[in-house]
């Protein structure tokens, strides 16, 4: 009887690693996906939606790894010309208005940035989806028509996210993050995240819509559209730089 | 010979003098206590201030209060702290690491002060471990766990880590706290819902309560309706000594309610080794030093002769870092002053009416007395021997009363239980236990003797006046 | 004879202890009123102080703001709201504000501020902050320069003391340096030329910023310097704007001090893309008077619906109501302790009367006088007593509180200089004649009442033979 118990474990065990094993991998490949590009330059439109108002961004965007970004706002006309610069964890602001350059605080960002649901956390930590989860398969789903895996992440206890666990739908096909659902320790859920539009750009499929929607408050969203990006395009580390955030077009 | 004279003549007439003396002690006892009362809270308010906030001294870099900067440090900590240790008037020392941050749960973020304390040391400086909130856990029990926060209610409620829930058993409570069926049944319709914060929750309360019921039940309800997760997850992130972004997970160990919102909602303490490492501060630095003296009313001379020992530090007396305190108890005096004056001056008149009939009772026998040759002056003495006697004993009386009764309820306070809000909200319990110094009793006794000193010049004067041969002729 | 005139005989025919027992009844009243009047009169003056300089007595807001202060939650100061709120007969003025965050700048540091819109006339109504503008700083050249002046010794030293302080009031300078009387003249121009700082107000319309002493510090600002303001504007617009700050000013309260940067409201309008909208519109009154106040309340409340909120001092100051409360609680514990001690003094003295008259009783009973007739004579001779006694007392007490209220009370200069830095006058005032003069009043008389009932019980249990004998 032991025996056959044992047999059973010592079969068993594997899958059940092995699927573990994928989840993270799983994971892993579609932040890769995302984050892994040496470099980007993007043509966006952010839509901040609330129950009395609404505000359209368009901007520029150029990022080399995870340490520089450079964002300059297109429109509307009275914010075109600032511009945002981040370079580690240090980020700084030019405003044509007043003409100045201000280091901004962290905390000024957990506001969200320029007033949408964007948060300082998604800013600084987006890479932690990775490192600082257990990884559990948990079945399929379809997502805008595509077939997706469904994997629970349980964060760690001493990882510095402020998550107790997040659930996400990835793509089987080409490893997108089409859904994510955030949770907060107690098992409530906080946030979704929603990708939509698949389309190809620069020879890739990715969703070009993402969706930002605060579960406690009503009317509240937040619109990301990509309209252009190019991946791995050549760009030194000193684009990303004071001077050049004044200079940039 | 006349001070003999005088305390028979004294107990001559019993029922007046017992009056006198009588309504001497009353006064003197309702001040007396009145003082010890006012005394009491206002001690205790200053006490919860410098056991919970601020303790006696601080000592900081000279930038430090208007640049919060991790640079502003004091170096060579150890050798500071142990000269200061060697003082005779100080009680204890510790130091703590300041730093300006954010904290954040999966909702809310918050700007906040991040203290980093050796949770050990602390106890002997601050009282702040006894403030925990029963049930919220405890201040710093597991020595293993490196990333508990000691974090305050109001904190708490602002990161939505205390929440609001309608469960049966809260139902149960709130019955029998006496709340009425018909608003039992109202609420219970929101049962299993959770609300992250305050203005939720309160928002469906009124959807179904009148603003009457509101009024009276809403607190209630809110109280009882409070609930927390045990060890609750927040991150805090700040900047490290090179400027740039850190931080770490940490966990709720106990939340702490010393009633001072603005304490509170920025204060988190955490192990400061854990801080330390985290904004690389090198060891042996440390942003406040903090020093709890014997006796507080050493403050100024503490401070004084720290000042000068370390002139390129700032050291502060607590009159300097809270000064609204120094103010409230400055007027305190000043009122008790008045109170007290205000008190003497009422009785003296009852003396001086007393003395006059006295006087002129016995114009007779004074009238003798004289006759006879007994010198003015001595008789002068006599009346106001006399007098001193009758409130010197009232005196007495009152504030053997009073020393009683103060002793009693200094033991177990007075509860001020319908006042509670009014106190609360400045910052006083509102169970107040009286004190009064032995110096203010000296004070007391003194003024009791000029009182009746002073009381005793007209009617005496009248008694010199008198004519002895009208007053031999007199009923 | 009648029992009210052989009263009044009766009171005159002892005109020594007439005087002196309607004494103590003078006393207790005009002991109480004294200590009433100058508790209610400082207690007023404190609060009043508090209030007039911060919230007012009533705000109009947006009904949202004062649960959820956000820049999203202004409300349009139209012309239409502004008249039905002035055509109130109570209504004096409107003080606009608008109040909001950002994060302040010099360039080379940033810190979160909050932003003050005012209206710099019309804010003298509330707030004197042109009187907190800095005067003085004791900067180290200002104080090496002085001290190479000829200065007397004791400056010198007090200069080390509060090396880097900054000061609105002469008054505050001179106390903290302890400049001693006469030497003002001499030394007060050296000050002024060494330590004397410019700074100046604004005016509507003007791109000019007030800093606070602490905040333009942090920041390496001064007067005439740039400041950069950044910052969430309405509907998530972007505000940014550039200011020259035209003074520093002082705050007592350290922690505002360190954060606090006032704008024209109009120029804080235009930076928060907010044209013609406020947080909050503060309603100067005519009159102050409790009753007044809730009468002006009523009447907007009634006029004024959603959007707007209608909001009263007690609401936006809760604990300070709380604080008045126990305040005005142990106030009255006080002066219940005064009529404890005033009640013996006047049972005393009528114990003493009573005493003394036993003779006097004895001898009318046997005579034949009925006891129901002595008694009903001693009550009007005790009424009347009680009479003279108060009025004698209102008659003292009114003038003395007259005096007293044009002449307060001053503090000792130190105590004077923190209630001053902390915005509060520095006096005890005594409160006019008011519904309390009544209350006392018959208190005492009660008192004096409850006293008479002794010597009534004496009469009757009076034995008359025991009595000739006294």
């Amino acid at each position: 009887m032991t025996k056959k118990l044992l047999t059973l474990l010592l079969l068993i065990y594997p899958c059940l690693s092995l699927a573990a094993q994928d989840a993270a991998e799983i994971v892993k490949r579609a932040n890769d996906k995302i984050n892994g590009e040496k470099s980007s330059y993007s043509e966006m439109k952010m839509t901040i939606v609330r129950p009395d108002w609404e505000r359209t961004l368009e901007f520029k965007n150029w990022t080399k790894g995870r340490e520089y970004a450079l964002t300059l706002i297109t429109a509307p006309a009275r914010d075109r010309g600032q511009s945002f610069l981040k370079r580690g964890s240090e980020m700084w602001s030019w405003n044509p208005t007043i003409s100045r350059m201000i280091k901004l605080p962290p905390s000024m960002m957990s506001q969200g940035w320029m007033g949408s649901d964007y948060t300082n956390d998604d800013i600084l930590n987006e890479s932690s989806v990775v490192d600082d989860y257990i990884h559990e398969l948990a079945g399929e789903e379809e997502i805008e028509g595509r077939l997706c895996y469904r994997i629970k992440m349980t964060a760690k206890e001493d990882a510095a996210v402020v998550w107790g666990h997040q659930v996400r739908w990835i793509d089987k096909d080409d490893y997108l993050f089409m859904k994510a659902e955030l949770y907060d320790e107690d098992g409530y859920l906080v946030r979704t995240e929603l990708g939509k539009n698949l389309k190809i750009m620069d020879g890739r499929l990715i969703p070009t819509i993402l969706e930002i929607i605060p579960e406690d408050e009503e009317g509240h969203k937040t619109v990301v559209e990509i309209e252009k990006i190019e991946f791995n395009i050549p760009v030194e580390d000193d684009f990303f730089s004071q001077q050049n955030l004044k200079r940039v077009r | 010979m006349i001070t003999k004279t005088a305390w028979k003549n004294v107990w001559r007439n019993k029922v007046r003098s017992l009056v006198v003396i009588a309504s001497v002690a009353v006064g003197i006892f309702a001040g007396v206590f009145a003082v010890g009362v006012m005394n009491g809270a206002i001690d205790q308010r200053a006490d919860d201030i410098f056991e919970n906030e601020i303790a006696h001294i601080q000592i900081n870099h000279k930038d430090f209060r208007s640049n919060n900067d991790l640079v502003c440090n004091i170096k060579n900590v150890n050798s500071i702290r142990d000269q200061i240790g060697a003082m005779e008037e100080v009680e204890s020392v510790c130091d703590r690491l300041f730093v300006a941050g954010m904290a954040n749960t999966a909702r809310k973020s918050v700007g906040v002060n991040i203290i980093g304390i050796d949770p050990r040391e602390e106890k002997y400086v601050f009282g702040l471990y006894k403030e925990l909130e029963p049930g919220t856990g405890d201040y710093f029990g597991d020595p293993e766990r490196e990333e508990l926060a000691y974090i305050g209610f109001d904190l708490a409620k602002n990161l939505n880590i205390i929440r609001y829930e309608i469960t049966d058993e809260v139902a149960d409570q709130l019955k029998t706290a006496g709340l009425p069926a018909e608003i039992s049944g109202g609420i219970r319709k929101f049962t299993g819902k959770r609300f992250d914060n305050e203005k939720s929750f309160k928002k469906a309360m009124r959807s179904v309560l009148t603003e009457d019921q509101e009024k009276e039940y809403g607190k209630l309800i809110l109280e009882t309706s409070q609930t927390f997760r045990e060890r609750a997850r927040f991150t805090l992130t700040f900047v490290d000594i090179n400027n740039h972004q850190t931080g770490g997970v940490f966990r709720v160990g106990g939340i702490y309610n010393i009633s001072n919102s603005m304490y509170e909602s920025s204060y988190v303490f955490v192990r400061d080794h854990v801080i330390r490492s985290l904004v690389e501060l090198p060891e042996n630095t440390a942003h406040k030093i903090i020093i709890r003296l014997k006796d507080v009313d050493d403050t100024k001379a503490v401070t004084m002769k720290l000042k000068s020992d370390f002139p390129e530090l700032e050291v502060l007396g607590w009159r300097e870092i809270q000064p609204d305190m120094a103010l409230m108890t400055d007027m305190a005096e000043v009122m008790y002053g008045f109170f007290m004056a205000l008190i003497l001056a009422a009785l003296a008149f009852g003396i001086v009416n007393t003395m006059l009939m006295v006087v002129l009772e016995r114009t007779k026998e004074l009238g003798m007395l004289t006759a006879i040759g007994m010198n003015r002056k001595k008789v002068f003495r006599m009346i106001m021997t006399e007098s001193v006697f009758l409130s010197l004993t009232g005196g007495m009386v009152g504030m053997l009363i009073s020393w009683i009764i103060i002793r009693i309820t200094s033991a177990r306070g007075i509860n001020f239980g319908s006042m509670q809000e009014g106190f609360e909200a400045m910052g006083f319990s509102s169970h107040i236990y009286p004190d009064i110094g032995i110096g203010f009793f000296f004070i007391v006794t003194v003024l009791i003797i000029v009182t009746g000193v002073l009381s005793s010049v007209y009617p005496a004067f009248k008694a010199l006046k008198l004519d002895p041969a009208e007053a031999l002729r007199t009923e | 004879m009648k029992n009210y005139k052989m009263a009044w005989r009766n009171l005159w025919r002892n005109r020594r202890r007439t005087v002196i027992t309607s004494a103590s009844v003078f006393f207790a009243v005009f002991f109480a009123m004294i200590m009433r009047s100058l508790q209610l009169g400082t207690y007023d003056s404190m609060y009043k102080n508090i209030i007039e300089s911060y919230s007012g007595y009533i705000q109009v807001q947006n009904e949202e703001f004062w649960e959820n202060k956000i820049v999203d939650n202004v409300f349009n100061n139209t012309a239409e709201l502004q008249s039905r709120i002035t055509e109130d007969k109570n209504v004096e003025d409107l003080i606009p504000r608008f109040e909001s965050f950002a994060l302040a700048s010099s360039g080379s540091r940033s810190k979160g501020v909050m932003v003050m819109g005012i209206d710099p006339e019309k804010e003298k109504l509330l707030s004197d902050v042109e009187s907190r503008l800095v005067n003085y700083r004791l900067t180290d050249e200002a104080i090496d320069a002085i001290k190479a002046e000829d200065i007397p010794s004791y400056l010198a030293k007090n200069l080390d003391l509060f090396r880097d302080k900054s000061y609105s009031s002469d008054g505050s300078l001179q106390i903290d340096l302890g400049i001693k009387e006469g030497d003002e003249e001499t030394l007060m121009p050296v000050l002024t030329r060494y330590a004397g700082v410019d700074n100046s107000y604004f005016s509507m319309g003007e791109d000019k910023a007030l800093v606070g002493d602490r905040l333009a510090r942090y920041l390496g600002l001064e007067r005439g310097d740039t400041i950069i303001l950044l910052g969430q504007a309405y509907h998530g617009h972007t505000a940014a704007g550039k200011y020259v700050i035209g003074g520093i000013i002082k705050i007592p309260n350290p922690e505002l001090d360190n954060k606090i940067v006032y704008l024209p409201v109009d120029v804080c309008q235009t930076l928060y893309y907010a044209p013609g909208m406020l947080t909050s519109m503060v309603v100067h009154l005519k009159d102050n008077d409790d009753d007044a106040i809730e009468g002006t309340l009523a009447r907007l409340d009634s006029k004024l619906d959603s959007p707007y909120r209608v909001l009263a001092w007690k609401e936006m100051n809760e604990t300070l109501v709380q604080q008045l409360d126990a305040d005005d609680k142990g106030g009255m514990i006080m002066i219940g302790i005064l009529y404890l001690v005033i009640a013996f003094g006047v049972f005393g003295t009528v114990l003493m009367m009573t005493a003394e008259r036993r003779r006097e009783f004895g001898v009318l009973v046997a005579i034949g006088m009925q006891k129901t007739k002595l008694t009903g004579v001693l009550v009007y001779e005790m009424l009347y007593l009680g009479l003279l006694g108060i009025l004698a007392g209102v008659a003292i007490a009114v003038p003395s509180i007259i005096y007293g209220y044009y002449h307060p009370i001053h503090f000792s200069a130190s105590l004077a200089k923190v209630w001053e830095d902390y915005g509060f006058e520095p006096v005890m005032k005594f409160q006019w004649i008011d519904k309390y003069f009544i209350s006392q009043s018959l208190v005492v008389a009660i008192i004096v009442l409850v006293a008479a009932i002794y010597p009534l019980i004496k009469i009757r249990k009076m034995k008359e033979v025991n009595a000739l004998k006294a």
